[in-house]
């Protein structure tokens, strides 16, 4: 038998644990972890954007962006003019509630903002509440899950909870690996494998040094790469550009087998000459991108290589790109050449790509897909109509642009649906949420210079190494382990 | 490194008929002729000796089965306790009054705190022990435990009943047979066979079937364990060669001192039973490049080294030093193996190769250019049972009643062995007595890092306990193992005695007292300064800071506290623990606190339990993936913070498994 979910709390932390802990100066007592903030409202265009926040810290971060004016009275809507609390940087005029457990969503302390939907208003809010003393953006469902822990959920609304997780994940994985594709990417997992040689060598010097032959100058090497990785994360934090180079939007990804008119499409969405279009398969050896205003919904489009085996190694290695690129998209418009659809490049794109996307259900909400027959032209009108085991798919000609209508009507639901939906993982939090971490591992080495102890010292790596280790993945003991013992002779 | 999928042996397990004919024969002839005990435990090693006493401490009528009653408590392989996350361990297996640290105090030779400068969260407290006398200790006190009888026997059988029906397992443990054919019947038994299941010794090329050397296997045992059905892994491990000591040149190496005066191991002792002065040293020396030629030359002398191309990722034995870390010198310490010991234990030295050549290796070390070798090093291997197979009371979730604890789980060293054995012995007995299991979170001890590890993601090395393996480190501290684990191991486990948990709660209420003391003397900086001189107070600051905060200057303890602030708190320097751990507090405060958050998230997890009894692979309205089914089925984890913490199990799993446990349990309620 098992004890129910709902009636047991979190068995209290015994003995001196706690003993020093309840007179915290400035942060709240600790009782319920950390205080969590998000966006809730859709990405898409919208008038007002909903932030939340969870958690003990709700109250002090409510005042503390509100100049520190009284909280607004329980569950009623008041206006204040926000600021950041540390620069007093006015932000906006926005509506502000506030909910005190467990009368509210999580069962929680909440409060929300909301605030005009802005791009820079929304960053800006964003950026301060990372900001408020123990304060960190959300994880994939963390909201919801604070509900169903608290009880505060119903059985239905339970039911969509997994899907949801699901969904944040799978974009959030996607989300992370665009941004880890480039050079922010490699500068993370750089900073990550140093934090991690580190910490290892930290340990390795707690742990073995007294009986085992340790190098002496084992710290001397950790202080230096420790600073060098503080100048490094500091340089990178105050150069804002760098944070632009996370890019938004849906990501919207033309594939298809080679010579299917995908250049040609992608012009014809863009509206500009951004991809050279030939008869010649195989013209497209780049993933080419654009930003562009899709049906009204902000994108990336990218023009990919057609996919096809057995080519030149620059032709192959644009293929290798394409497929990653596939791998990123939040929706693929498959094309295919309608009057060549019994080709084996065809059926090769049809099998691998098109009907594994398109027998998973949306509520999976792994990637979306547009199956587009081009070359709508080149068929006679009473040829023999398409075999009833093609998945469902839109007509069009880029050539008369007969068809673009109803395709651009498509991608509007398409778009509507991924970007209406806050699992998307919307890139402002994504960047509030990455400078969140690269900041707290900043001020994480700060405590490991400070601390004299050096468990102290140790833990002050940890706490960076798990920052970073939220961007990049990985971050569990066995790496430490391995390094040691990589590094080390150790052992009797 | 093996794996087990690849290696490990699995029987699709049935109960033999045998096994239930004979249980019911002795029930339906109804004669207790064959003894009835509650535990039974099996093995009188540092696993065997805490559980059994352990169990006897919980009011448990217990049997403690030996080959041998004189090897009860042996040393088999270093002659010294504790160390860096060991003597941690030892703490906590202190805290719970268990005996290895008390009978470390009273056998030690060399005590010495390891880590002193490093900070008090990971100092080691560790001594060299006189083998004999800490046998004859730890025999005088299991021989005294009151509701303990020790038996000698070898184990051949389990004897195994009809399952309970309100638990899972497809069969219950009911007693032992021994090798004479005599049976024991019992409540709960607890295997801690060591290195004796299908224990092979080795040296050089020679293989011998043996526990230890000079001791007979357990092969009917293991056969038994493996027909059940459960997954058996293949460890290996190494001890060195002694050396006779006075046929080494001591004169001309690097001599060690102990600590003066040496810290006790136990809570309960203010001092060890050996006068400072009578300790003896541990010298240092260091191989040499001729070491490294006679292992490179000799490996195909070697079968154990040859298996151990793939072996931990530590560095056990000397070859695999040479063999990974070539061109370097290794360090060897000599090691005293008691007061009147004529033997060295050269540790450092852990070796397989045929015996004539261990003795020519030697030969090449300074200071032992003359050095007799008394016993040469030697391999073992040994079966161990995956861990994942057992519960975090340490009982197999294939056979109800039955617990394992030490080597048999896959760890090594004496440490591991004694707090999986206390825990065993605690949960053994409340299993007779139907208390609920007693288990210690992650969040309270290396004990419960040390099991969760284990039962949740298994070991293919054997498993060693470090710090680093502990993300609470600085809360779970040798000074504080007292206030973590006495008072619930009073009240919960029942095994702490009246006199521990009253000496424990003193000093709890003492320091809650000293530290609301500090806090309340608040003095501005430039005072403080004043009145401290030696402290870097920087006077530039105006606001008052408190004692407590002045505390937390490394240079300041409490003696020099009080000298500025003598009442009130001349009167917490009188216990030189009470202060010493007043000041650890101050020193660990900001980041304790830091680190509460991220302990109540974990004990959040932790408190969301997942049924016993669920079919991850055929369970219907869940989506898993077949990885995460696979994973889940295998380790069974007991909450939801257990599960998160085994790879491949993602957060979408892990909601979909609450959303079904709800969903389960509302339907159940209707």
């Amino acid at each position: 038998m098992w004890r129910g979910l709902w009636t047991l709390q979190a068995r209290a932390a015994r003995g001196l644990l706690r003993l020093c802990s309840r007179h915290g100066s400035g942060v709240p007592a600790p009782g319920s972890g950390a205080t969590i903030f998000a966006l809730s409202s859709g990405q898409g265009r919208c008038g007002v954007a909903v932030i939340r926040t969870s958690g003990p810290a709700s109250g002090p971060a409510l005042r503390g962006l509100t100049a520190g004016r009284d909280l607004p009275p329980a569950r009623s809507a008041s206006l204040r003019l926000l600021s950041d609390p540390r620069s007093g940087e006015p932000l906006d005029r926005a509506l502000v509630l506030w909910f005190p457990g467990p009368q509210s969503f999580t069962g929680e302390d909440c409060a929300e903002f909301h605030v005009h939907g802005g791009f820079a208003v929304v960053s800006g809010v964003l950026q301060a509440l990372g900001g408020v003393p123990g304060l960190r953006p959300a994880e994939a469902g963390e909201f919801t899950r604070r509900a169903f822990a608290r009880g505060k959920l119903s059985l239905t609304e339970v039911e969509g909870l997994a899907d949801l997780i699901h969904a944040e994940t799978e974009a959030q994985r996607r989300q992370a690996l665009r941004q880890l594709d480039g050079e922010l990417g490699r500068l993370c997992h750089d900073w990550a494998e140093t934090l991690t040689t580190a910490l290892a060598h930290v340990e390795a010097y707690i742990d073995f040094s007294e009986d085992d032959n340790l190098e002496e100058d084992v710290l001397e090497r950790v202080d230096s790469s420790v600073r060098g990785l503080e100048a490094a994360l500091g340089a990178h934090l105050r150069d804002a550009r760098r944070g632009q180079r996370l890019r938004s939007g849906a990501h919207v990804v033309v594939a298809g087998p080679p010579n299917a008119g995908k250049s040609s499409l992608v012009n014809l969405l863009s509206r500009k000459p951004v991809s050279i279009v030939s008869p010649e398969p195989g013209t497209t050896r780049d993933v080419l991108e654009t930003p562009v205003d899709l049906a009204g919904f902000p994108a990336l489009l990218s023009d990919t290589a057609g996919l096809r085996e057995g080519v030149g190694p620059v032709e192959q290695e644009g293929v290798r790109r394409a497929r990653a690129r596939l791998e990123q998209a939040d929706l693929i418009l498959a094309v295919l050449d309608a009057s060549d659809l019994t080709s084996p490049s065809s059926c090769n794109f049809l099998d691998s790509v098109v009907a594994h996307l398109a027998t998973q259900s949306t509520n999976e909400s792994s990637q979306r897909l547009l199956l587009v027959l081009n070359k709508l032209d080149l068929l006679s009108s009473e040829g023999p109509g398409f075999s009833p085991d093609l998945p469902p798919h839109l007509l069009l000609s880029c050539l008369t642009g007969e068809g673009l209508e109803s395709l651009l009507e498509a991608l509007r639901k398409e778009l509507a649906a991924l970007c209406g939906d806050p699992s998307t993982g919307p890139p402002l939090l994504t960047r509030a949420r990455h400078q969140h971490h690269l900041q707290a591992c900043l001020d994480a080495l700060g405590h490991y210079k400070e601390a004299r102890d050096l468990a102290l010292a140790a833990e002050g790596l940890r706490v960076a190494r798990g920052h970073l280790a939220r961007l990049t993945g990985g971050g569990g003991t066995e790496e430490i382990l391995d390094v040691i013992f990589r590094d080390f002779c150790v052992g009797k | 490194m093996f794996s087990l999928q690849s290696c490990g042996r699995r029987v699709a397990g049935s109960l033999t008929k045998r096994h239930l004919l004979l249980a019911r024969f002795s029930g339906e002839s109804g004669a207790p002729r064959s003894p009835h005990f509650d535990v039974v435990v099996i093995g009188g090693g540092h696993a065997g000796t805490e559980a059994a006493a352990a169990a006897a401490r919980c009011g448990s009528r217990t049997l403690l089965l030996t080959h041998r009653v004189d090897t009860i408590g042996q040393m088999s392989c270093n002659p010294s306790f504790g160390g860096i996350g060991k003597g941690h361990l030892m703490r906590e297996v202190d805290a719970l009054d268990g005996l290895c640290s008390r009978i470390c105090d009273q056998s030690g030779v060399h005590y010495k705190v390891l880590n002193q400068r490093k900070g008090p969260a990971v100092r080691g407290l560790r001594a060299q022990i006189d083998r004999k006398l800490y046998k004859q200790n730890m025999q005088k006190e299991i021989l005294n435990t009151p509701l303990l009888t020790v038996q000698e026997g070898a184990v051949e059988d389990l004897i195994l009943t009809e399952p309970e029906p309100e638990h899972t397992g497809k069969c219950r443990a009911s007693g032992v047979v021994l090798v004479d054919g005599s049976t024991i019947y019992a409540e709960s038994v607890i295997l801690t066979t060591g290195t004796f299941l299908r224990g092979m010794v080795i040296i050089g090329l020679e293989m011998n079937p043996a526990g230890r050397l000079g001791d007979q296997p357990s092969i009917g045992l293991a056969q038994t364990l493996e027909k059940l059905g459960f997954v058996v892994g293949r460890l290996k491990t190494g001890t060195p060669p002694r050396i006779a000591k006075d046929s080494i040149n001591f004169s001309i190496l690097n001599k060690h001192m102990p600590d003066n005066p040496p810290i006790p191991f136990s809570f309960v002792n203010e001092t060890v039973w050996i006068k400072p002065e009578d300790q003896l040293p541990c010298y240092l020396t260091h191989t040499s490049p001729r070491v490294d030629e006679i292992v490179l030359e000799n490996l195909h002398l070697n079968s154990h080294v040859k298996e151990t191309t793939r072996g931990p990722r530590y560095c056990p034995s000397i070859e695999s030093k040479v063999l990974r870390f070539p061109n370097r010198v290794h360090q060897v310490w000599l090691e005293p193996e008691g007061m009147d010991s004529d033997l060295i234990y050269p540790q450092g030295l852990s070796v397989t190769l045929p015996a004539e050549l261990q003795e020519k290796m030697i030969t090449c070390i300074r200071g032992l250019e003359k050095a007799k070798m008394i016993q040469p090093g030697y391999g073992v291997q040994y079966d161990y049972l995956d861990p994942r197979q057992i519960t975090p009371s340490l009982e197999t979730r294939l056979v109800q009643r039955l617990f394992f604890a030490g080597q048999i789980n896959g760890t090594t060293g004496y440490e591991e062995a004694a707090a999986q054995g206390v825990i065993a012995g605690i949960n053994a007995s409340h299993r007779v007595s139907r208390k609920p299991p007693f288990v210690i979170s992650r969040t309270e001890g290396y004990i419960g890092v040390l099991i969760d590890d284990l039962t949740t993601l298994g070991t293919n090395e054997p498993y060693r306990m470090f710090t680093s393996r502990v993300e609470f480190r600085l809360s779970l501290r040798p000074d504080n193992a007292d206030s973590r684990l006495t008072f619930r191991g009073y009240k919960e486990a029942g095994c702490v005695s009246q006199q521990r948990y009253e000496r424990a709660s003193w000093m709890k209420s003492t320091l809650e007292e000293g530290i609301s003391v500090l806090k309340s003397i608040e003095f501005s900086h430039a005072k403080w300064k004043k009145l401290i001189p030696e402290a870097s107070i920087s006077i530039v600051k105006s606001l008052p800071i408190s004692a407590l905060d002045v505390l937390k200057y490394e240079e300041v303890d409490m003696k020099l506290l009080a000298k500025a602030v003598p009442e009130p708190l001349k009167k917490y320097t009188e216990c030189r623990e009470l202060a010493e751990r007043l000041k650890i507090e101050a020193t660990y405060e900001s980041a304790a606190f830091r680190q509460q958050q991220e302990i109540e998230e974990v004990q959040r997890d932790e408190a969301l339990q997942l049924p016993k009894d669920l079919d991850y692979l055929t369970l219907r309205d869940v989506s898993l993936s077949q990885e995460a089914r696979e994973k889940l089925h295998f380790s069974r984890p007991q909450t939801i913070g257990a599960a998160s913490r085994i790879p491949g199990v993602t957060p979408a799993a892990i909601i979909n498994l609450l959303r079904f446990v709800k969903t389960t349990q509302h339907r159940r309620a209707a």
